[in-house]
C-alpha cells in the first residue's frame, strides 16, 4: 500500500502525513526516512521542529538525503511501515551535487525506482512530496529544470501510490482514493 | 469564522461576495478592523496574507494579532492567497513570511467553521 501526500510548503502536510501513518500502522514498525540535509541554522531549526512533532509517535528515524531504496537495508525484519519526507529535498539532493548536475531523466529513474523498492518491502509506505508549482515565476535554468523533474516525479509517483492526498492548511483533500 | 483560500487572481473576493450579498458585507483591504461592533455586516478580511506580511514588517506578532481579533469578531470571513505551492525563496524573510502564513492558516483552519478552496472562480468546500 502506498499513499502520496502531496502540499505546499508550510502546509501542514507533515503534520498530516505523521498521524495518517500513525493510523495505519496498526502496531507495525514504524520508519521515519529524513531526506534534509542540513547546511546551516535555519536547516538545523527545521530539522529539530520535525522531530519535535515526531516525538513519541514511536518513529525510528532512518537518514537517507540520497539512494533511498538503501533505507532498507538498515530496517529490521518483519512487517513494517515507513514515511518519507521529502521528494522535494531528495530530487534535490540527486540532482545537484558537488560532483555537478544530473539529467531529469536519470533522476526521475532512479528515484522511482527506489521508492519501488520501498513499497515492495513495506506494508504502508507514506511519501510526502511538495507542490513547487504555482508561484508563477520564472527561475534560471536549473530551479526550472528541478521543477520540472519534481512534476514528473510526482505525476509517476501519483501512478505508483494506491492512492492521492493533497493537504491544504491541514485539511486532506483526496485527489484519488483508493 | 469562515476561511477563504486559494491561488492568486482565482475570484476569491467575487466568490465571497456573491456568496454572502455585496450588502451584507464590509470588506478590509490587507487590515483588520480596530471596531466591528457598530456595523452589523459580515466582516470579510481580503488579502490577509498582506497583512501577515505587514504585521511581520513593522515588528508586529500576527499569530497572536489574529487571535485576539478572532476572540472578538466571530461573524468574518478570511479570504487568503496560497503562497506555499512554489519554489523556497532565496531570502529569509520571504521564506518566514511564506511558512509563517502557512502555518496560522493552518490554525486558522482548524478554528473555521467551514473552509472553502477557490479554484477558477469555483468555491470547493474542504471543511
Amino acid at each position: 500500500m502506498m499513499t502520496l501526500i502531496y502540499g505546499g510548503s508550510g502546509s501542514g502536510k507533515s503534520a498530516f502525513a505523521e498521524s495518517y501513518l500513525l493510523s495505519r500502522a496498526e502496531g507495525r514498525r514504524k520508519y521515519y526516512l529524513a531526506t534534509m540535509q542540513v547546511y546551516d541554522e535555519e536547516g538545523q531549526r527545521k530539522v529539530e521542529r520535525h522531530r519535535r512533532l515526531r516525538k513519541d509517535k514511536g518513529f525510528t528515524t532512518i537518514e537517507q538525503p540520497t539512494e533511498i531504496q538503501n533505507a532498507v537495508l538498515k530496517m529490521a525484519a518483519g512487517e513494517k511501515t515507513a514515511l518519507l519526507e521529502c521528494i522535494g529535498n531528495l530530487t534535490a539532493n540527486e540532482m545537484f551535487s558537488r560532483s555537478g548536475q544530473r539529467e531529469e531523466a536519470e533522476v526521475v529513474e532512479e528515484i522511482l525506482k527506489g521508492i519501488s523498492v520501498l513499497k515492495e518491502e513495506l506494508v504502508h509506505l507514506v511519501v510526502v512530496s511538495n507542490n513547487v508549482f504555482e508561484d508563477g515565476r520564472s527561475y534560471e535554468e536549473a530551479t526550472m529544470r528541478y521543477i520540472h523533474t519534481m512534476g514528473r516525479l510526482n505525476v509517476e509517483l501519483a501512478a505508483l501510490a494506491d492512492e492521492v492526498i493533497e493537504v491544504v492548511a491541514g485539511i486532506p483533500v483526496t485527489i484519488q482514493a483508493v | 469564522m469562515k476561511l477563504v483560500l486559494g491561488g492568486y487572481a482565482q475570484g476569491k473576493l467575487d466568490y465571497v461576495l456573491q456568496k454572502y450579498g455585496r450588502e451584507a458585507c464590509q470588506i478590509y483591504d490587507g487590515e483588520i478592523p480596530e471596531h466591528t461592533e457598530e456595523q452589523g455586516k459580515t466582516v470579510v478580511m481580503n488579502h490577509f496574507h498582506n497583512w501577515v506580511k505587514e504585521r511581520m514588517k513593522n515588528g508586529g506578532c500576527p499569530e497572536k494579532e489574529i487571535q485576539l481579533f478572532l476572540n472578538r469578531c466571530q461573524d468574518c470571513v478570511v479570504i487568503s492567497d496560497e503562497i506555499g505551492n512554489g519554489i523556497v525563496p532565496m531570502e529569509a524573510f520571504e521564506r518566514e513570511y511564506r511558512e509563517r502564513t502557512g502555518r496560522i492558516l493552518v490554525e486558522l483552519a482548524k478554528q473555521a467553521e467551514e473552509v472553502e478552496r477557490v479554484i477558477c472562480g469555483i468555491g470547493q468546500r474542504i471543511k
